[in-house]
């Protein structure tokens, strides 16, 4: 057996060993797309990991210590089509590095120190596109072997040591290259042979930013034809600049990019005349941003610029545009962040693009005419518009786009007469007035795009978007809605796909508002104040497919309308509400859970009530718990109804079950009757139909004793009352009517009873007031009247519950006294008593 | 020794791998400057990097276009780059500003389309308005993000004006 020390003292050197071996050691990168992407970005890698795949595609290993590149590096990797390998402290790439990635088209280097670089370090890579080695300590591109690279379409060398602008011979080979980004390095002079090699390309960008020129040697462009060229903050002074942009002369460019950045600004005392190099160029875009000190006058200024297409001018200290050439050409311009004092009314009748936005010293808008302007961007000025919108405003029927927002107040008088070819409109964040006067856009009937978002908008008149037939965006954002209500305002926007709606403070919706919107695939209600999911009114949105009801006061929705939610909705959103998480809306609850794969963040769902569910989760909600107070409700029900029936059966047989309980053995004992009926014979029909039939068939059966049938004849009548009548009788039945009284044998009867109670202390007597009698004529007989009037009787009434009750007394009153056994006997004290005790 | 074992055996388990995505590590707290009764102090909140900031200027009374440095190796490309500044006083939040740094049409500063793993280093003026700090202690988040809302830098600053 080993010694427990002897144990620990192997365990405790594995254990640390384990503890101390990092994580990456067997995961050290995040699967993006299994199989494909896999980032290991600042893992501390000193290698490649083993733990990739060879079917990966894309491959991040930025931020680790790989210091080296050795041949055959990525040969696992023969799918790689975007390695990254920015800041790896990489200070050598050996020969034949890449070798494999036939697939590799970006290949990143940012950042390291390159020093040995062996001239087969790109070898293979026959489908490298774009090479970022920005940052890598290169001095010259003369040393950098990348020309075999046939397919590289953009090349960054930038922030590197280049001091030298000439393009080396293998750039003839490059034939696909379209973009070489040179800025922040060392170039100083650009000499005429610089640019030889691109003397048969045409599409080429470059970008020659912060590299501090001093000099261009005239002809070093010439015919030299670029895509782009860009040169900001090159220049240090406004001479070096004009006699560098002199040096451009013969140049044919599509976009040439002038100016300086906002943090490096060397150019002081900008002169109108540093552009007049420009006329020798062509040029098809011209950009100018961020030059302090533009001159007051810009007369002259452009007058190079007349062919130009298009103009771009941003972040200058540009006071006007007054004084501009009358043979312009500009089809576009772009005037952002200047120092304009007032709105320019420009007079350019081959404007077809004018973007004036982000202009802080423009007030107030001042009409213009612009015959062939299409697209119009004035936002983000602040400005206000006193009559919006017609084609004397604007002066123009071409207008396709207008964007209007970021400004003051717009005041809506016109329905745009004369622009019915827009196709984009946006107000957002400007505020409108009297756009919900009247059938505004009324003859926009080919607009495609209304953004009225945060504009104060109070919608109050059903007819806002008459006339949007075409209309496929509706953004009407932080507005706010007649009486909180939806109302029926959608009605012509029949081809509407994407409509917002979030912020409008919106309570509940309208029915039908939404009917005629078919195509709706998006619809935005989120920060709204709905209480209820109404499903019933998205009923008609058959081809919706995202609904945002997100920060609302959602409690719940109607269990059984649930089934008419649009049946193409992908993405539901009913975060941020306040959830009740009762019983009643278990339905709702189930639902939930059914479509959790269609809700943004479902497992986040929290109820807010009732008070002891809060903060639980929605999906968490289990329908158990309902179950239980169910069963419980079902079995107080099902007892209660148990316990009325037994209660009801018991009443209803009250008289079977006394038999079955306790008279089994009941016999009438020495009596053949139950009772002797004293009747008047004016009272047989009643005694005959009713006594008889419910006391001799009914249960218990009762057997009466009864002159008609059971006196014996030959006998007389006397005897007969005697002998078979008291005689053989329990109790005597007394039924008391008018007849009774006017009957003689009647009141014999009755007094031979009372004798023959009071000689044999046996039988009780039980009267039955048949009729209601005058007291005049019971005061005929004393004994009688003083019997009624101080003892219980049995009255007849004549209505069904009165019969009911007037029976079961009486069977009750006759069931008195039977012996319970052959030998029991009644006692006749208790019966006088019991009789006595039906009050 | 049974008790040696046990100590060692529970520090074997529960010692944390020292590795660079451990967890918990949190940046030292620098002073960007302090002057006259007014202290700025900053910390990364960015798990992947710490990074330098420093005013020129230090004083109750905030001068406009104030010098600042700020030096960081950048995560991610910042073909647009956004600033996002919460002040907090108090526990509640008391302004919010959101400032665009960098637009991909002609972009303002020379950093802007910068890319991952360059250096950056900005000594230059900041757009800022002069104001009055008031006497208190003030919280506030800087969150420098591009245009995949990916965060560039991220600092706690403290502001003790006395």
């Amino acid at each position: 057996m080993t010694p427990p020390w002897r144990l620990a003292g192997t365990l405790i050197p594995a254990m640390a060993f384990l503890a101390c071996v990092r994580p990456e050691g067997w995961e050290p990168c995040v699967e993006v797309v299994p199989n494909i992407t896999y980032e290991c970005m600042e893992r501390n890698l000193y290698k490649i990991p083993s733990s990739i795949p060879s079917s990966a595609k894309n491959l991040d290993l930025s931020f680790n210590p790989l210091m080296f590149l050795a041949s055959h590096s990525f040969s696992r990797f023969p799918e790689l089509q975007v390695l990254d390998l920015s800041r790896c402290e990489i200070q050598t790439i050996e020969d034949d590095a890449y070798w494999g990635l036939n697939y590799l088209s970006t290949l990143i280097l940012t950042g390291n120190p390159i020093q040995n670089l062996a001239p087969g370090a790109f070898s293979e890579l026959f489908r490298l596109q774009k090479l970022v080695a920005v940052e890598i300590n290169l001095s010259s591109l003369e040393d950098f072997p990348i020309g075999h690279l046939r397919t590289l379409k953009e090349l960054n060398v930038a922030h590197n040591f280049i001091h030298s602008f000439k393009l080396p011979e293998y750039f003839s080979n490059l034939t696909n290259l379209e973009y070489l980004d040179l800025s922040n390095n060392k170039i100083q002079n650009i000499h005429c042979d610089d640019l030889y090699v691109l003397h048969d390309k045409s599409n080429l960008s470059l970008d020659l930013s912060l590299n501090p020129i001093a000099f261009i040697q005239p002809g070093a462009f010439n015919k030299v034809k670029l895509g782009g060229l860009t040169l900001r903050s090159n220049f240090n002074s406004t001479h070096v600049m004009k006699q560098c942009i002199q040096g451009l002369a013969g140049l044919e460019v599509q976009q040439l990019v002038l100016g300086e950045f906002k943090n490096e600004r060397c150019v002081e005392e900008f002169d109108k005349s540093a552009l007049e190099g420009l006329c020798n160029l062509t040029i098809a875009e011209f950009r100018l941003a961020f030059l302090d000190d533009f001159p007051e006058d810009t007369n002259g200024f452009f007058k190079c610029l007349v062919n130009v297409s298009a103009v771009s001018l941003a972040n200058l200290y540009l006071n006007s545009l007054e004084g501009l050439p009358r043979d312009i050409k500009w089809q576009s311009l772009k005037l952002v962040k200047s120092k304009v004092n007032q709105f320019p009314t420009l007079a350019l009748p081959s404007l077809k693009r004018y973007i004036f936005t982000t202009n802080r010293g423009a007030t107030s808008f001042a009409e213009f005419e612009l015959k062939n302007l299409e697209f119009l961007d004035l936002s983000r000025n602040g400005m206000s518009f006193k009559s919006c919108c017609s084609q004397s405003v604007f002066g123009t029927t071409s207008l396709k786009y207008l964007d209007l927002s970021f400004n003051d107040v717009i005041t809506m008088s016109v329905n745009f007469i004369g622009l019915e070819l827009l196709e984009h409109l946006d107000f957002q964040h400007s505020t409108l007035k009297q756009a919900s006067q009247f059938s505004a856009f009324l003859s926009l009937s080919k607009l495609l795009y209304l953004d009225m978002s945060y504009t104060h908008t109070q919608v109050a008149f059903h007819g806002i978007f008459s006339g949007l037939v075409s209309l496929q965006v509706l953004k009407m954002a932080g507005n706010s809605f007649k009486d909180n209500s939806l109302s029926a305002v959608f009605t012509d926007l029949t081809n509407l796909t994407f409509l917002d709606l979030s912020k409008c403070q919106l309570e509940h919706v309208s029915p039908g508002v939404f009917d005629t919107l078919l195509r709706l695939q998006f619809l935005n209600m989120s920060h709204n104040n709905f209480v209820l999911l109404d499903v019933l009114s998205f009923n008609p949105l058959q081809a919706l497919q995202i609904l945002d009801c997100s920060f609302n006061k959602i409690e719940s929705s109607e269990g059984q309308e649930l089934q008419y939610f649009p049946s193409h909705l992908t993405t539901l959103n009913l975060t941020q509400n306040p959830f009740d998480c009762s019983c009643k809306y278990q339905s709702f609850l189930q639902w939930i859970k059914d479509q959790r794969q269609l809700l943004v963040e479902a497992k986040q769902l929290e109820c807010a009530m009732p008070p002891d569910m809060r903060g639980m989760l929605v999906l968490s909600f289990r329908n158990a718990t309902c179950q239980i107070n169910k069963i419980v409700i079902i079995v107080t029900v099902v007892s209660v109804l148990v316990v009325s029936v037994i209660a009801f059966l018991v009443y209803k047989f009250y008289f079977h079950l006394m038999l079955l309980a306790g008279c089994k053995k009941y016999g009438r004992g020495e009596n053949t009757y139950d009772a002797f009926v004293i009747y008047s014979s004016q009272d047989e029909d009643w005694v005959r139909n009713e006594l008889v039939k419910n006391l001799e068939e009914g249960v218990p059966p009762f057997r009466l004793c009864l002159h008609y049938r059971d006196f014996i004849p030959g006998v007389a009548i006397a005897a007969n009352i005697i002998q078979e009548g008291f005689h053989k009788s329990r109790k005597v039945i007394v039924v008391v009517s008018r007849h009774f009284i006017q009957s003689r044998w009647c009141v014999f009867e009755y007094e031979i009873a009372q004798t023959w109670q009071f000689l044999s202390s046996h039988a009780g007597i039980i009267f039955i007031v048949l009729q209601k009698l005058e007291k005049s004529l019971l005061r005929q007989q004393v004994e009688l009247y003083r019997l009624l009037s101080r003892n219980t009787y049995l009255e007849w009434e004549d209505n069904i519950l009165g019969q009911h009750i007037f029976w079961r007394r009486l069977r009750k009153a006759l069931m008195d006294g039977k012996p319970r056994s052959p030998e029991g006997t009644a006692d006749a004290e208790n019966n006088q008593q019991e009789t006595t005790a039906l009050t | 020794m049974t008790r040696f074992v046990i100590t060692l055996l529970v520090w074997t388990l529960i010692s944390p791998g020292n590795g660079s995505w451990g967890g918990g590590t949190s940046w030292p707290t620098h002073t960007a400057c302090r002057k006259e009764g007014l202290e700025v102090l900053y910390q990364s909140c960015d798990p992947l990097q710490d990074f330098g900031f420093s005013v020129d200027q230090c004083a109750k009374h905030l001068k406009p276009n104030l010098n600042i440095r700020v030096g960081i190796i950048l995560r991610e490309d910042i073909r647009e780059l956004y600033l996002d500044i919460v002040l907090i006083s108090k526990g509640a939040s008391v302004f919010n500003y959101s400032y665009p740094i960098c637009e991909v049409d002609l972009p303002k500063f020379s950093f802007c389309g910068r890319k991952k793993g360059e250096q950056l280093y900005y000594a230059g003026p900041m757009n800022n308005p002069g104001f009055e700090i008031y006497e208190g202690k003030y919280q506030v988040l800087l969150e420098l993000y591009n245009e995949k809302r990916t965060t560039l830098a991220c600092a706690n600053a403290t502001v003790i004006c006395s």
